[in-house]
């Protein structure tokens, strides 16, 4: 009860500011640089889907010639990861964030990769009331209430405003959903393990909690060492368990390969499914393609490449303008993601039209029936995508091949 | 005589200079924008590594034992701070509390680490040490009922200031916004960081101090005029993981967040050391000489110099090499290496005599 | 979560508990391989060498690049084991003795703090050659060996090739050792060395031609490891090294440092822990678990399990 009141007032908290902020005239400079930030993970093996993720953003500027009426874009791409991590890492996160919020020319922050750098930066972003919008992040605690600890969002919105938003379908879709296929696959019993991270862990557990629902048996859920160099003896453990299928909550950067590895090498027959954190082709390369030929399946918020160009609209026109640019369509996934992004970022400001961060944050908010690459989609009151396609694929020849359109049940 | 003169002009010199530094109006915007980098955010970071140099110093500088987990305890006073602070937990209380529990928090743990390891010495010492830093993260990460595990705990909120200072403060022009002035936790870690290092100057010169030095030097004979060894060790270990404690809270109070348990492992006991080793070991300034070249690497300069090379374009492919952040791994252990072989006493030695007295 | 993490009653739950020793003991004998060298350069000139384990892990990017030009060029993966196996040994044994002249040599008389402070250093190092060899992310080593299990499936037991190749190069090189120390003539001036450096010195023995010995075979072990580990393990990255180099040197203190059974005798028994502990209490614990093993030692019983009580040194 206490629970309801709590999440009706944070959203009146939301919905007021917002509404009294359509009246506001925000003033500011109608011309001038303003300053685009992205942060993500550019070292690691994260790099491969995060250059994609840049090309996007890059391609979508160029289109507009690097500027919004009399602004001039400008674009710094910032390094959230660090070689030492192999993976985001919090202290440079935090310096990123820091940055931009000095940065009186610093309108947008394009980011994060990983929720669990969101979480570093969205407190410092917020109270800066910078516009922040994220290509990748997935992991519902963010944005929505009743998924993580009892003080979140909130806890990520000091200032009470919403300035955070993706173009990414969440994990309350895409956890669901895999344990939908799973079962749809004639599984009859799932081990469930994650990285203990806020994206691997936040989907595990949703994927769980669907299984149970469906009466899919769950044999066990166990967090793994990510420091780990290997999990022979825990794949044995789960191979007396005689799963049906092995679900992983987590990324490519937490040993998603290396536990395939083992899979194999314990002898475990059943298959794997991982959500699109591994969606990479780095995880193909650090696992091997032989080890996942045709036993790893992968969920995703939103349509591959491929079955994007094929749908036709904004979407081909994106990966042709793509493929002109760069020579090849978008290997990754994520790359439209980032063009939306800087779509997304680029209206706000036009609609601004000034060089106001507030103005700019406001005007992202009210983006209704959005045109883009993805189709047509708007925010919620979350600052989250309306947007709800999922789809599978599977690992068949050292590439990653649709497999279907998932459909969400709600 | 003169030489020591000079010393300390020039160690004054460079207190003034660091003192005012943010205050000449625009010196700080100007060289940002010659770098092409936001660079006022790393001071206080570099001062907290001063104050966590310092503690690793009172370790390995005055008594000669060599700590390999000082990390460990910068990761207890970080995650102390977190949990007494976040909105997770009833404790919200105010800094300066925080700032003394995780101080006390961190020296506890230090004590209690020391007492089996009393016995050791040389090398294995070194090993225990590692191997309880090793063990401190696997805990802070493993255990996230209470800290959070990778997921951090987040956000701490920055220190109330109180109001007597803010006039003041607010004369000196600065803002009381602690998220839009860089000064305000430059002068907040400077103040501890010479807090640190005037107590540290007394203590050398204490008969605890010297007593440290004469175990250093030969323990046999140290025991033999009457010294307590176990004792004496006991201190400086929990000393040592007090002040770390300390620097951790500060840290994750900088930050806003805890960052991630493994932050606090051994790579980073290793950097402080190589500090240490770089500027003078025992002697207080030229640790912090260290700490200023190490962590300017870090912080400071390889930042600043890749982003320069991305504006001009210099890096098209994004080649590792020709990042200076990928070069530091080697830089600092050329460093050790060099150091140790050709001037094992580092860049400021310490000087002998100072801490026995003021003969020299 | 925590209350699915508990321990695992299959049917066949001795089956599974030999599963697991089995998986234990291929382990151990690979950290065997690293902890030789660390045991043996202990004993002579008592350093530990954190560049150990760095070393190791160049190693195994030594061992991945070969392998991949050789595969290209002949196809064959024996061919290719084989010259892994010849060359890797030779390039890590090369490259540990190189370290020793221009690193370690001159500080033999300095504070024990200089060398183990360099080997830091060198270790630092060769973690930068690996970043720039392999890149941050961690790297796949392709699988030459068929992954088979040797023993019938329906016995629910599992030795696979893997395992059996483990075995079949680690056995032989350490009963090699153990009698080239024990019985040739070099064997005999490192163990006189080990004891008393500058006696053995005085009955004619050239201690710097002995040290450079022991850090080319110390080298030559772990480059035999760093090809089994990879063969194995199947996944390299330039921060392995810290932490095999960590549970090899656990496992020579364990054993005693400076004993050769001794070291063998420790690397087992951490293998079969961190295996055991994984299996049965949990994961995410099993490295801290290794670690607290290694403190108590220390502090009980420094001299290890095999190790004589010798007079320390000063």
């Amino acid at each position: 009860m206490n629970r309801l009141i709590l999440a009706a007032l944070a959203v009146a908290g939301l919905i007021l500011p917002a509404v009294r902020a359509e009246d506001k005239k925000f003033e500011g400079p109608t011309s001038g640089t303003i300053k685009i930030v992205s942060s993500l993970p550019r070292t690691g093996s994260a790099k491969g889907q995060t250059d994609t993720i840049v090309n996007g953003i890059k391609l979508a500027l160029e289109e507009e010639g690097n500027k919004v009426g009399d602004f001039k874009i400008v674009y710094e791409d910032l390094d959230d990861a660090t070689a030492a991590a192999g993976q985001w890492d919090a202290q440079k996160e935090t310096s990123n964030a820091n940055q931009a919020r000095d940065d009186a020319d610093v309108m947008v922050y394009i980011g994060t990769y990983n929720s669990g750098a969101a979480k570093i930066s969205m407190p410092i972003l917020n109270k800066a009331g910078i516009l922040m919008v994220s290509p990748a992040n997935t992991s519902p605690s963010l944005t929505k209430p009743n998924f993580g600890e009892k003080d979140e969002p909130t806890r990520y919105r000091p200032s009470g405003k919403v300035n955070y938003f993706r173009v990414v379908p969440t994990d309350d879709v895409q956890g669901p959903v895999a344990a939908h296929w799973a079962k749809s696959m004639k599984i009859k019993s799932v081990y469930v393990l994650d990285d203990n991270e806020v994206y691997g862990k936040g989907i595990a557990d949703l994927f769980r909690g669907e299984c149970e629902g469906l009466k899919l048996k769950v044999l066990g859920q166990e967090s793994i060492d990510v420091k780990a160099q290997e999990f022979k003896a825990l794949m044995q453990k789960i191979k007396a368990l005689k799963p049906g299928l092995i679900y992983f909550g987590g990324t490519t950067q937490t040993k998603a390969g290396q536990l395939a590895k083992d899979m194999v090498a314990a002898g475990i027959t059943a298959p794997l499914m991982v959500p699109d954190g591994c969606y990479e082709q780095s995880m193909i390369e650090s696992a091997g393609a032989d080890v996942l030929n045709g036993r790893c399946y992968v969920t995703f918020g939103g349509l591959p490449p491929t079955e994007l160009a094929k749908k036709g609209g904004k979407g081909k026109a994106f990966v042709d303008a793509y493929e002109k640019k760069f020579g090849k369509i978008p290997d990754e996934a994520y790359a439209v993601y980032g063009y939306e992004c800087a779509k997304v970022a680029l209206e706000a400001i036009r609609k601004a039209g000034v060089k106001n961060r507030e103005a700019i944050v406001a005007a992202a908010g009210k983006l209704k029936k959005f045109e883009g690459a993805l189709g047509t989609w708007s925010f919620d009151v979350n600052g989250d995508t309306d947007l709800k396609m999922m789809s599978g694929s599977k690992v068949v020849d050292g590439k990653f091949v649709f497999e279907k359109i998932l459909e969400i049940k709600d | 005589m003169s030489s020591g003169v000079l010393r300390k002009l020039a160690g004054l010199l460079v207190l003034a200079l660091v003192i005012t530094y943010p205050l000449i109006p625009g010196l700080n915007d100007k060289i940002e924008s010659m770098l092409g980098k936001k660079i006022g955010d790393s001071f206080p970071t570099i001062f907290i590594y001063g104050i966590l140099a310092l503690a690793l110093n009172v370790v390995v500088g005055y008594t000669g034992l060599l700590h390999l987990g000082i990390a460990a305890f910068f990761g207890i006073g970080a995650f102390t701070t977190g949990i007494l602070t976040v909105g997770q937990y009833p404790f919200q209380f105010g800094f300066l509390p925080v700032l003394v529990v995780s101080t006390m928090a961190a020296a506890l743990l230090g004590g209690i680490l020391c007492v089996p390891t009393l016995r050791l010495r040389g090398d294995y010492l070194a090993l225990v040490t590692l191997g309880f830093g090793l063990i401190t993260v696997t805990a802070l990460r493993n255990l996230q009922e209470i800290t959070g595990g990778m997921q951090t705990l987040n956000p701490i909120p920055p220190p109330k200031i109180p109001e007597i200072l803010r006039c003041p403060l607010e004369s000196l022009g600065l803002t009381m916004s602690w998220t839009e002035d860089y000064r305000l936790f430059y002068y907040l870690t400077l103040g501890y960081l010479l807090l640190v290092f005037v107590f540290l100057r007394n203590l050398e010169h204490s008969r605890l101090g010297r007593a440290w030095v004469a175990l250093r030097e030969d323990e046999l004979a140290a025991t033999c005029m009457g010294l307590n060894a176990a004792r004496l060790k006991l201190l400086a270990f929990t000393l040592a993981a007090g002040l770390a404690g300390m620097a951790g809270s500060l840290y994750a109070t900088k930050m806003t967040n805890t960052t991630e348990p493994t932050r606090f492992d051994f790579q980073l006991s290793c950097t402080i050391l190589s500090c240490l080793i770089l500027g003078g070991l025992g002697n207080r300034t030229g640790v912090l000489l260290g700490v200023f070249l190490v962590a300017g690497y870090d912080f400071l300069f390889a930042p600043a110099a890749d982003a320069w090379l991305q504006r001009n374009d210099m890096n098209p492919n994004d080649k590792g090499y020709l990042k200076f952040s990928m070069w530091n791994l080697m830089i600092f252990g050329l460093a050790l290496v060099l150091m140790m072989r050709f001037r094992s006493s580092g860049l400021l030695p310490k000087r002998r005599g100072t801490t026995t007295g003021k003969g020299a | 979560m925590t209350g699915l993490t508990g321990l695992v009653f299959a049917s066949a739950d001795t089956q599974f508990f030999i599963n697991i020793c089995i998986t234990g003991l291929t382990t151990g004998f690979l950290y065997a391989l690293i902890a030789l060298g660390y045991t043996m350069v202990y004993g002579i000139v008592e350093l530990i060498n954190f560049a150990h384990g760095d070393l190791f892990m160049l190693g195994c990017f030594f061992a991945l690049t070969l392998g991949g030009a050789v595969m290209a060029l002949t196809g064959s993966p024996m061919a290719t084991i084989a010259l892994m196996l010849l060359a890797t040994p030779v390039f890590c044994a090369f490259l540990n003795m190189l370290v020793d002249l221009t690193v370690y040599k001159a500080l033999r008389t300095a504070p024990k703090l200089a060398p183990l402070v360099s080997a830091i250093g060198v270790s630092f190092v060769f973690m930068n050659i690996g970043l720039f060899w392999g890149g941050s992310q961690d790297v796949n080593f392709p699988g030459l060996i068929e992954e088979r299990n040797l023993l019938a499936e329906d016995s629910g037991l599992q030795f696979t090739t893997t395992d059996l190749l483990v075995i079949l190069v680690t056995a032989p090189v350490m009963i090699g050792l153990t009698i080239f120390v024990k019985s040739t003539s070099l064997g005999k001036a490192m163990r006189a060395t080990a004891q008393n450096p500058v006696a053995a010195q005085l009955m004619g023995i050239n201690v710097n031609r002995v040290i450079a010995a022991t850090f080319l075979i110390g080298g030559a072990l772990a480059g035999i490891a760093s090809v089994i580990y990879g063969l194995k393990i199947k996944t390299i990255g330039y921060q392995m090294g810290f932490q095999n180099g960590l549970y090899a040197f656990t496992a020579a203190v364990l054993g005693g440092i400076g004993n050769i059974p001794g070291a063998v005798l420790g690397a087992i028994v951490i293998g079969m822990v961190y295996s055991l502990a994984s299996a049965y209490i949990d994961a995410r614990w099993a490295t801290a678990m290794v670690f607290v093993i290694l403190i108590t030692i220390l502090v009980f019983r420094p001299t290890g399990l095999l190790g004589a009580r010798t007079r320390e040194k000063v």
